[in-house]
C-alpha cells in the first residue's frame, strides 16, 4: 500500500533526525559534557548566595539601654519632666536596615571595627560572645560572627551633653572597606540624633510613609543573586546549544553530505524542518532541564514557561541555522557564533542590573525571551503581564527563522 | 623532530593567520572585555546608591549631593518622570525641589517633602538616601550641629573592583589567544583535511603540535601583557610580570593543544570549551569575591597561573614569592606533554 504524502515526509523527516541524534549520542565526549555542563549550571546556583544583605550592620557603644539609663538619670538632674523621660526610653533608634550591635566600651568597638576582635551572636540568642583570636581565644560553638565594620562611639554624657547644650564629640570608626556614602550616612545619622535630642524638629514636613514608597515594596524580600541567575542559567543553556546546532549544520554544508542527501527523495524542505525540530527539540531539553535544576516550576508557572522556552529555544535555532550557513568553514563559523551569541547575551546580563532595560537592550532580538524569564522565574508573573513580551518574542523568533531559513535554502542550492 | 619544518609550519600559519578574522577577535577580544567589565560591569560589583532630583530651587542640596563620591546623582526635569524612573527601580529614591525651597527652610517655614522611594530598592540605600537627604536639610536651615562627629578610618582599604576584575580580564586574554587559536587552529586543518595532507610531507604531527603551540604561547603572551598594560597593572617590575604571564601562556597553550588533539571535529571542540570552560574559569571568581574561602581556588587548574600573576602584576610583590606556585604550573605543563603525545599517537592510529 502506498503511504501517504504526509507520512512520507514525517519518515523522512524523522530519519534525519534520527540520524543526527545517533551522531550526537556517538560522540561520547559530548553527551558527557553536556551532562556534566547541566549538573555544573546547577551546582553553581545553589553556591551563589540565596539571600540579600540589605541591611547596615552599626556597632555602638556603650548599648542604647545603658546610653538611654545614664542619660534619664543625667536629665533628671538637669530637671526633665516624667514625659520627657518616658519620651526617651520609647525613642526608637534603630531602624528598617539598619541592625545595632552594643559593645561595652569606645576600645572594644575600636578593635571590633579593626577585625582584632570578633563578635559572635549565640545561635539560640543570647548575649554576644567577643572572641580576641590573637589571645588564642577559640571560637564559640553554635555562634554566628557578626562582622562589624562601622561602629559609633558615643560618649558616658552624650544625652546629657546634648540636652544641655554642651561640646560633645562622637567617634565614628569605619573599617577602610566602608563605602563612603555609608560612613557619610553613619555621621549623618549621628547628626540626626542629636538634633532630636537637643529638641530641634525637622526643617521641613515629612510626608507620610505609604504614600512615599513607589512600586511593590520588596524591603526584606529582595531578588537575591540565586534568584537572578536562574534565567540567566536558562538563556545560557539555549546560548551554548547555539554553538553545537550550528555546528552540525556547518558540518552537513561542508562536508556536502547534504546534497548527498538531496539525490534521495528526501527534498530541501524535509531537510530545514528536521534541523528546525531537532535544534529546537534539544536546546528545549537542555533548557528545561536547568530550570527543573534550579527549581523555577511551579504549579502556577510551568506552562508559561514551557512556552517561553520554546519560544527561544526555536529563536536560538535559527540563529544556530544562519550562522551554520554563513560560515565558509569552521573557523569562519565560530567568529560568527561569537559576533552573534555576544549581543545576544547582553539582554540577560541586564537582568542583573536593577531597573529597566536601556532602549537599545530592548531591540535586541533575546530581549523579550530574556526579560520573560526573568519576569516569570523572579518576579512570578502570569500570563496576562507577559502577553506584550511573548508577542514580541514570537515575532523576533518568526524574523530570525524565516531569515534563517532564506539564507540557508540558499546555500544548499549554492553547493 | 625538525626546528626547520616547525619554523615553516609556524611561518605559514603567522603568515595566514593575521588575514583571518579569528586572530582579530583573539586581538580585539581584550580591549572589548576591558571595556565592558571595567565601564559597563563594575557597577554591579559595587553598586551606589541612586539618588533623583528635581530641582526647581537651585538647591544647596543638589550640589552637595553632585559633591558626594558614594550618591549617584541623575538630575530630571520633572516630577512624573522622578516618580516611574523610581517605581521602575531605575533610581532608589527621588526628591523634589520646589522653587524656593532652600528659602522657605531658612525662614522656618517647615515646607512639606516631596521624597519617593522605590520599592524594589535596598533597606540599606533607602536608610542612606533618607539620613543623607534629611542632615543635607539641617545643613540649609543652618544653627550648627549640636554635635561634633570624628570619624577615624581603621585598616588598609579593600581592593577596588577595577583591580579586582583584572584576572578575569588577563584570564580572557590568555585563554583566546592560548587556548583558542591552537586548538581551533588543530581542528580547523583537520576539518579541511590540510592536517592529513600535512602527514604526507616530511612533517611529522608533533612538528605540527609544536608549531601550534608556539603560535598561541607568542599571541597568549602579547595579549596578556597588552590587557595588563590596558589595566595599569604592569605592577613595579615588568620582567618578573613578564616571566609569569610566559609560564602561564606555556600552560594555556598546553591545555590548548589537549582540546586540540581531543577534538575531532568541531562539535566536540565546543562541546570540551562548554564543558572545561566553568573548571577553567573558576578560579578568577575568587578574586572578585575575597571574601569566598580561597583555598577553593586552589583546586583548579589555572588558579596556579592566575595566582602569580596577580600576586606580581597587581600586588606587586616580587617573584620568589610565588615560587610554589609557578613550579605547580610548569609541573602540570610538563605532565601534559606525554599525555597529549600519547592522545596524538591514538589519534594518528
Amino acid at each position: 500500500m502506498k503511504r501517504s504524502l504526509p507520512g512520507r515526509s514525517g519518515k523522512i523527516i524523522g530519519a534525519i533526525m534520527l540520524k543526527d541524534l545517533r551522531l550526537y549520542g556517538r560522540n561520547k565526549i559530548y553527551v558527557v559534557l553536556t551532562v556534566l555542563t547541566l549538573a555544573c549550571f546547577g551546582a553553581l546556583f545553589w553556591l551563589i548566595p540565596g539571600t540579600v544583605e540589605e541591611t547596615i550592620t552599626l556597632a555602638i557603644s556603650p548599648p542604647l539601654q545603658t546610653i538611654i539609663n545614664e542619660g534619664k538619670e543625667a536629665l533628671r538632674e538637669l530637671g526633665a519632666s516624667a514625659e520627657m523621660l518616658q519620651e526617651l526610653e520609647q525613642t526608637e533608634f534603630a531602624e528598617e536596615g539598619l541592625e545595632l550591635v552594643g559593645l561595652e566600651s569606645a576600645a572594644q568597638l575600636r578593635r571590633a571595627v579593626e577585625g582584632t576582635l570578633e563578635v559572635y551572636r549565640p545561635k539560640g540568642g543570647g548575649d554576644l560572645i567577643l572572641r580576641d583570636k590573637a589571645a588564642g581565644e577559640k571560637k564559640p560553638k553554635d555562634a554566628q560572627r557578626v562582622q562589624l565594620d562601622i561602629g559609633i562611639a558615643f560618649p558616658d554624657s552624650f544625652i546629657a551633653g546634648v540636652a544641655g547644650r554642651e561640646k560633645t564629640t562622637v567617634t565614628v570608626y569605619a573599617n577602610a572597606d566602608v563605602p563612603e556614602e555609608i560612613r557619610q550616612a553613619m555621621q549623618s545619622f549621628v547628626r540626626e540624633i542629636a538634633y532630636q535630642l537637643a529638641g530641634r524638629e525637622l526643617p521641613v514636613e515629612l510626608p507620610a510613609e505609604e504614600t512615599i514608597i513607589l512600586g511593590p515594596d520588596r524591603s526584606g524580600a529582595q531578588a537575591s543573586m540565586r534568584d537572578k541567575m536562574r534565567p540567566l542559567l536558562a538563556f545560557f543553556a539555549l546560548v551554548l546549544e547555539t554553538y553545537a546546532m550550528a555546528s552540525l549544520i556547518s558540518t552537513e554544508l561542508l562536508q556536502r553530505t547534504v546534497t548527498a542527501l538531496l539525490v534521495t527523495p528526501m527534498k530541501m524542505w524535509h531537510f530545514l524542518a528536521a534541523k528546525t525540530l531537532f535544534g529546537t527539540g534539544l536546546a528545549l531539553l537542555q533548557g528545561l532541564t536547568i530550570l527543573v535544576l534550579v527549581g523555577a516550576f511551579t504549579p502556577a508557572n510551568w506552562l508559561l514557561l514551557l512556552t517561553i522556552m520554546l519560544l527561544g529555544s526555536l529563536l536560538f535555532t535559527g540563529v544556530a541555522m544562519l550562522i551554520g550557513a554563513a560560515g565558509k568553514d569552521f573557523l569562519d563559523q565560530l567568529i560568527y557564533a561569537l559576533l552573534f551569541s555576544v549581543p545576544l547575551m547582553i539582554p540577560a546580563f541586564a537582568v542583573l542590573f536593577p531597573g529597566t532595560a536601556a532602549a537599545w537592550v530592548r531591540v535586541i532580538p533575546s530581549y523579550p525571551i530574556a526579560e520573560l524569564l526573568a519576569n516569570t522565574t523572579i518576579y512570578g508573573s502570569s500570563w496576562r503581564d507577559s502577553l506584550g513580551l511573548l508577542g514580541y518574542a514570537l515575532l523576533w523568533g518568526a524574523v530570525l527563522y524565516a531569515m534563517s531559513l532564506l539564507v540557508l535554502k540558499r546555500k544548499v542550492e549554492s553547493l | 623532530m625538525s626546528l626547520k619544518r616547525i619554523w615553516s609550519i609556524l611561518r605559514k600559519d603567522l603568515k595566514l593567520g593575521p588575514r583571518h578574522p579569528f586572530f582579530l577577535l583573539a586581538v580585539i577580544m581584550p580591549v572589548v572585555l576591558t571595556f565592558i567589565f571595567q565601564v559597563a560591569f563594575g557597577s554591579l560589583f559595587e553598586p551606589r546608591p541612586r539618588l533623583g532630583i528635581v530641582d526647581q530651587a537651585q538647591s544647596e542640596i543638589t550640589s552637595s549631593v553632585r559633591q558626594m563620591e558614594g550618591i549617584e546623582l541623575t538630575l530630571l526635569d520633572d516630577v512624573e518622570t522622578l516618580k516611574k524612573q523610581v517605581e521602575e527601580n531605575d533610581l532608589d529614591a527621588g526628591l523634589v525641589l520646589p522653587a524656593g525651597f532652600d528659602e522657605a527652610v531658612r525662614a522656618g517655614k517647615r515646607p512639606k517633602l516631596e521624597f519617593y522611594i522605590g520599592g524594589e530598592s535596598l533597606a540599606s540605600n533607602r536608610i542612606i538616601l533618607t539620613v543623607t537627604a534629611i542632615d543635607l536639610l539641617r545643613g540649609i536651615e543652618g544653627g550648627g550641629a549640636p554635635v561634633e562627629v570624628k570619624t577615624v578610618q581603621l585598616g588598609e582599604g579593600g581592593l577596588p573592583v577595577a583591580v579586582r576584575l583584572v584576572p578575569m580580564l588577563v584570564f580572557y586574554a590568555l585563554v583566546m589567544a592560548g587556548l583558542w587559536v591552537p586548538a581551533a587552529s588543530l581542528v580547523e586543518e583537520k576539518e579541511k583535511g590540510t592536517f592529513t595532507a600535512l602527514l604526507v610531507s616530511p612533517a611529522r604531527t608533533t612538528e605540527v603540535l609544536a608549531a601550534k603551540w608556539i603560535l598561541g604561547f607568542i599571541l597568549s603572551l602579547i595579549m596578556a601583557a597588552a590587557t595588563l598594560l590596558l589595566n595599569r597593572a604592569f605592577g613595579p617590575r615588568p620582567l618578573e610580570v613578564l616571566a609569569v604571564i610566559a609560564v602561564a601562556a606555556l600552560l594555556n597553550c598546553m591545555l590548548g593543544l589537549l582540546v586540540g588533539v581531543v577534538s575531532k571535529n568541531s562539535t566536540m571542540f565546543f562541546s570540551l570549551v562548554k564543558g572545561t570552560g566553568i573548571f577553567l574559569f573558576a578560579p578568577v571568581v575568587f578574586y572578585i569575591f575575597p571574601h569566598w574561602p580561597q583555598w577553593i581556588a586552589r583546586i583548579f587548574p589555572l588558579y596556579w597561573i592566575m595566582e602569580p600573576i596577580w600576586q606580581v602584576s597587581v600586588m606587586g610583590r616580587p617573584l620568589g614569592s610565588v615560587r610554589l606556585e609557578l613550579a605547580v604550573a610548569l609541573a602540570i605543563t610538563l605532565a601534559l606533554v606525554p599525555l597529549i603525545a600519547a592522545l596524538n599517537r591514538r589519534a594518528q592510529a
